[in-house]
């Protein structure tokens, strides 16, 4: 196997592509020159050939609009997605802000029901006092409220009279 | 204030230079019409890399399908820094491998597992292709099936750079680039494998064509 690098340049263009005419002229002239080379290159052009009558690989007919249908179900789907995800934000963003309401609700509730149990709770101390009170006479003391009153009139002190005595 | 109107500039220049990345920036910017255009341009191609790489020709359409599925929804990030055959290459070799190596996972059966109905023979047989030089008359699609098997049964990096190299518009360069390696890594991985094919199919290959007649 020869490493001289006009030939391997040659032979590597071959790999790729049917080499010009100036190009194939150049490769006789070297194997001219070389013909220990011949056989190797032989089977190296002939293997080109092989590679280069391999056919093209089954394709179906409606390649292309497969392709496109399937980029368009694609498309439909991460649409779909994408307004669930922005649904999904929203909520999001509206979450912080109903929690602060719940709680502010909540401690609002709370204290509420606080007051009115610390009102009832007063209410029954009241009721607990005034239990404790001595039984007051019945209405029969007032029967002769009147005719009491009338005998012994209130007097009201002379002021005047106080004050001229001072 | 220069370097955006500089780099522009270059885009744009970049952009004459190779129509393929003039489509894809239409893409990016929407247009049906241009994907369709690459997708028409491209689908033999790919369609001939992700065949010699599967070897099943179902599997091959459902992947170059794919290749063109992911280039679509990768057009936004589309850079004009390499040609587009490049790029659209580089994911047929990903899921290619991908694939490829997927199956290895899958693949449980032993290839010396004795067959069971006829325990006298192997499960997997092979066909043994060191046969005597065989007459001139050997039909085409032999030859073809013989190409495709031995080509079938060379490492996955070999087989893809030779594969490549049938693709006229990627230069060494470019091979390199698809295979992540160097120039010459890639010429000698190409070199082996095409040794490789040319010790199992010589009886098989045309010679004298080169042959100086005197």
């Amino acid at each position: 196997m020869t490493n001289d690098p006009l030939y391997k340049e040659l032979r590597e263009l071959s790999w790729r592509r049917k080499l010009t005419a100036s190009e194939e002229g150049e490769l006789r002239a070297w194997l001219a020159a070389h013909p220990e080379a011949q056989a190797d290159w032989e089977i190296d052009a002939g293997l080109n050939d092989a590679l280069g009558r391999l056919p093209d690989a089954p394709l179906a007919s409606n390649f292309t609009a497969r392709v496109l249908q399937a980029v368009e179900r694609d498309a439909a789907a991460e649409s779909r997605r994408q307004k669930v995800t922005w649904r999904l934000a929203g909520l999001l963003r509206w979450l912080p802000r109903a929690a602060v309401a719940a709680v502010v609700l909540g401690a609002g509730l709370l204290s509420y029901h606080q007051v009115l149990h610390a009102r009832r709770m007063k209410l029954a101390e009241s009721v607990a006092v005034v239990s404790n009170v001595s039984s007051l006479p019945g209405p029969d003391v007032l029967r002769d409220f009147d005719a009491i009153r009338a005998l012994n009139p209130t007097r009201t002190a002379d002021e005047a009279l106080l004050a001229a005595l001072k | 204030m220069a370097f955006p109107v500089f780099a522009k500039l270059l885009a744009n220049m970049s952009v004459e230079l190779d129509p393929d990345a003039a489509l894809m920036l239409r893409v990016k910017q929407g247009e049906s019409g241009a994907f369709a255009e690459l997708v028409d341009k491209y689908k033999q191609p790919v369609m001939n890399v992700a065949y010699r790489m599967l070897r099943d020709a179902t599997e091959a359409e459902d992947l170059a399908q794919n290749v063109f599925i992911q280039v679509h929804k990768s057009a936004q990030r589309y850079e004009v820094a390499s040609k587009f055959s490049t790029w659209l290459f580089t994911i047929a070799r990903n899921l290619c491998l991908n694939e490829i190596r997927r199956r290895s996972r899958h693949l449980t059966s032993s290839l010396d597992a004795p067959h069971p109905d006829h325990e006298d023979q192997p499960l997997h047989q092979f066909e043994d292709i060191k046969t005597a030089s065989p007459p001139e008359s050997l039909l085409h699609g032999e030859l073809e099936a013989k190409i495709t098997q031995v080509l079938g049964e060379l490492p996955e990096n070999q087989r893809l750079a030779i594969v490549l190299c049938r693709q006229e518009e990627l230069s060494y360069e470019e091979i390199a680039k698809v295979l992540g390696c160097s120039v010459s890594a890639t010429k000698s991985l190409i070199h082996r494998g095409r040794e490789t094919l040319k010790e199992k199919l010589k009886p098989y290959l045309r010679t004298g064509q080169w042959q100086d007649s005197k």
